[in-house]
């Protein structure tokens, strides 16, 4: 038996497989599909301080190995998350992390207070969503300015703070090193990436927002070189997304750095990818005669390959 | 497993590998699929859908949703009646006997059949007939009065006449004539709403159709209900990317608040 656990931030998980943000609900739609309590942590919508009505419709589209979404951050608000919802999540009997999303800096504050004592395990800050017009990925792509978000919910807060970056940067090292900085305890990495799709028949983009997040393994190799070179430009645990649909997936995350990964557009491809993920690791570590998965992490850049 | 952790409003679908044990051509682009689903079958109640696997490896990443359209809880057989639109229905309709299908279902809030019987209109455009075989097997069991209206542009779009004929009463309406009334399914409606009488309608098609239904209804204060198609990832209620606006203006969720709707509780922008 391998020992899958992680912990980071203050946070264990009893395997590295999490729900990633907005893709998995609030776990219950999925509860007689498998058993949820086999994930590692679960991962909350974007929720944001009010009721967040989301964009007009198409918010879907199809593309080669993945789907651009245009979701909008469509949320009840944090306050009926915590009454309605969050309960049931908690049931689980897993870690729940809370992403929060703002539109400016006193937004991401007040939403980190008002999760304390709640019951959740972790806060990820959404400073990358690319589908909101202001906040999002505005706050997260200039390092000064992430920081100053990063920091000023770290003072106000005693949760474990994970950071999710976007990827739509030309250099993601530098916004990783500022967020670190700020007292970040962890850093969540991909966010998807901006991308759009024409109807050549209509002649109009296909998402009535024109543009969407790219997310699914298309992504994939993307998020893989964002989380080798973040892991070892930073001194802060990763957990590694974008594309994951299956065990070997799950590892290249791993070995590129990250201490954990996060599952999702997976989900709509096969609603069983996550626990599928869970034992192809497992069975993987028992073939290759690893003890501690956490041996693992960044073996790809770190001397002998993370072997003994 | 059954298990909702308090929150009301949650299905229980689950993941099933089906096995395709018939595929009917049924006219040019239509097809009638008939899977071993015998969970399903025994889960499903109309207006309900699936989640359906419709490619490869990750080609057509997203499932495709369909309408149960008809079980047979005997056999423990589920049929899905379609029609090619792109990439991934055109796979589907490769699909042969023996041949394994992964689909997630069943789910989303279909038509209300527990009501007191009376005398119900369904309203079925193109393919849109496909969840109404399996509602008005349902509603004829509970001693519904039917008729049934089916609408297409031409006679190869009037999809298996003779199984909704068990039920009740069928009327055609083609476009080009050349089966029953030429016209729309709509004029067909408004018609048959001038002659008779009915305690309810249920739709399912296109916008324009759900749209001219909403208006009938509205107009002869008929309550009516509508099947709604909206592009899906999850399926379940979890990615919020299949919405469509509410009459107070707050968004739904086609798959979990729908895909059948009461008229008034929907606005059907383009
Ligand atoms: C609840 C529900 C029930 C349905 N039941 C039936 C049925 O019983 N029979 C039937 O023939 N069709 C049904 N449809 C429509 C069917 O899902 C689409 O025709 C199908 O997804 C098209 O896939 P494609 O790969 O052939 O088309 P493509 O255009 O290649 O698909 C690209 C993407 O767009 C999505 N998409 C395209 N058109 C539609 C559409 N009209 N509705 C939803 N998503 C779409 C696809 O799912 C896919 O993700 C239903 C739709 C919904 C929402
Ligand atoms: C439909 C959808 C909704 C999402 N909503 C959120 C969100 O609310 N907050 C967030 O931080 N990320 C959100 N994401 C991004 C994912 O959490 C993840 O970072 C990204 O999709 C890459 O992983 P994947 O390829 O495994 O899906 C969303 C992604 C999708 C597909
Ligand atoms: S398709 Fe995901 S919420 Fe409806």
């Amino acid at each position: 038996m391998t020992d899958l656990t992680v912990h980071f931030a203050g946070i264990t998980m009893k395997n590295p497989v999490m729900s990633a943000s907005g893709t998995f609900g609030s776990g219950v739609e999925y509860a007689s599909v498998f058993d949820v309590s086999r994930m590692g942590a679960l991962v909350t919508k974007g929720l944001t301080k009010e009721p967040t009505a989301g964009n007009k419709p198409p918010r879907i589209c199809e593309t080669p190995a993945g789907l651009l979404n245009a979701v909008g951050l469509q949320n009840p608000g944090v306050e009926v998350f915590i009454r309605e919802l969050l309960p049931g999540m908690l049931e689980f009997g897993v870690p729940v992390i809370a992403n929060i999303a703002g539109r400016t800096k006193d937004d991401f504050v007040f939403m980190a207070e008002r999760f304390s004592n709640t019951g959740v395990a972790g806060l990820e800050l959404n400073i990358s969503c690319p589908n909101v017009k202001t906040g999002g990925m505005a706050l997260g792509t200039v390092p000064d300015v992430a920081a100053g978000v990063v920091k000023a919910v770290v003072q106000g807060t005693d949760l474990p703070v994970i950071v999710k970056l976007t990827p739509n940067v030309t250099d993601i090292r530098e916004l990783a090193a500022a967020v670190a900085d700020a007292g970040a305890d962890a850093l969540s990495l991909i966010n998807t990436l901006v991308g759009m799709v024409i109807d050549v028949d209509e002649r109009k983009p296909v998402l009535d927002n024109c543009v969407g997040g790219l997310s699914g393994p298309a992504i994939r190799p993307v998020g893989v070189r964002a989380v080798w070179e973040v892991s070892q430009a930073v001194d802060l645990p990763v957990i590694g997304m974008g594309g994951i649909a299956n065990g070997t997936d799950a590892l290249e995350y791993i070995m590129a750095g990250a201490s954990a990964v996060a599952v999702g557009s997976a989900f709509f491809h096969d609603p069983l990818a996550a626990v599928k993920i869970i034992d192809q690791i497992d069975e993987y570590c028992t073939e290759q005669g690893v003890d501690k998965l956490q041996d693992l992490v960044g073996a790809a850049w770190k001397g002998n390959n993370g072997r003994r | 497993m059954n298990k909702n952790n308090g929150v009301e409003n949650v299905k229980s679908p689950g993941e099933f590998t089906c096995r395709v044990s018939e595929q009917l051509s049924l006219a040019p682009d239509y097809y009638l699929l008939s899977l071993e689903a015998p969970e399903l079958a025994r889960a499903a109640s109309p207006g309900e859908f699936a989640m359906l696997r419709c490619g490869e490896g990750y080609d057509n990443f997203l499932r495709r949703p369909m309408s149960i359209h008809q079980v047979d809880r005997s056999k423990g057989q589920v049929d899905i009646l379609y029609q090619v639109r792109g990439k991934g229905t055109n796979w589907l309709s490769k699909r042969a006997s023996g041949d394994l299908l992964p689909l997630l279902g069943p789910l989303g809030h279909g038509y209300t059949c527990s009501g007191p019987a009376g005398k119900g209109l369904l309203i079925g455009a193109g393919v849109g007939v496909a969840p109404l075989l399996f509602l008005a097997s349902e509603l004829a069991a509970r001693q519904w009065k039917l008729v049934i209206l089916m609408g297409a542009r031409s006679k190869a779009g009037i999809l298996r006449p003779d199984a909704y004929m068990e039920y009740g009463e069928v009327k055609t309406a083609t476009e080009d004539g050349s089966v029953g009334m030429q016209g729309t399914i709509l004029d067909l409606a408004a018609n048959e709403l001038e002659n008779s009488t009915f305690d309810m309608i249920f739709s399912c098609g296109s916008l324009p159709v759900l749209r001219g239904v909403q208006e009938l209804s509205r107009q002869k204060g008929i309550p009516a209900e509508l099947s709604l198609d909206e592009r899906m990832a999850c399926g379940v209620g979890a990615c919020v990317g299949c919405v469509c606006q509410g009459a107070d203006g707050s968004y739904l969720k086609v798959c979990q608040d729908g895909p059948v709707f009461s008229a008034g509780e929907v606005i059907l922008n383009d």
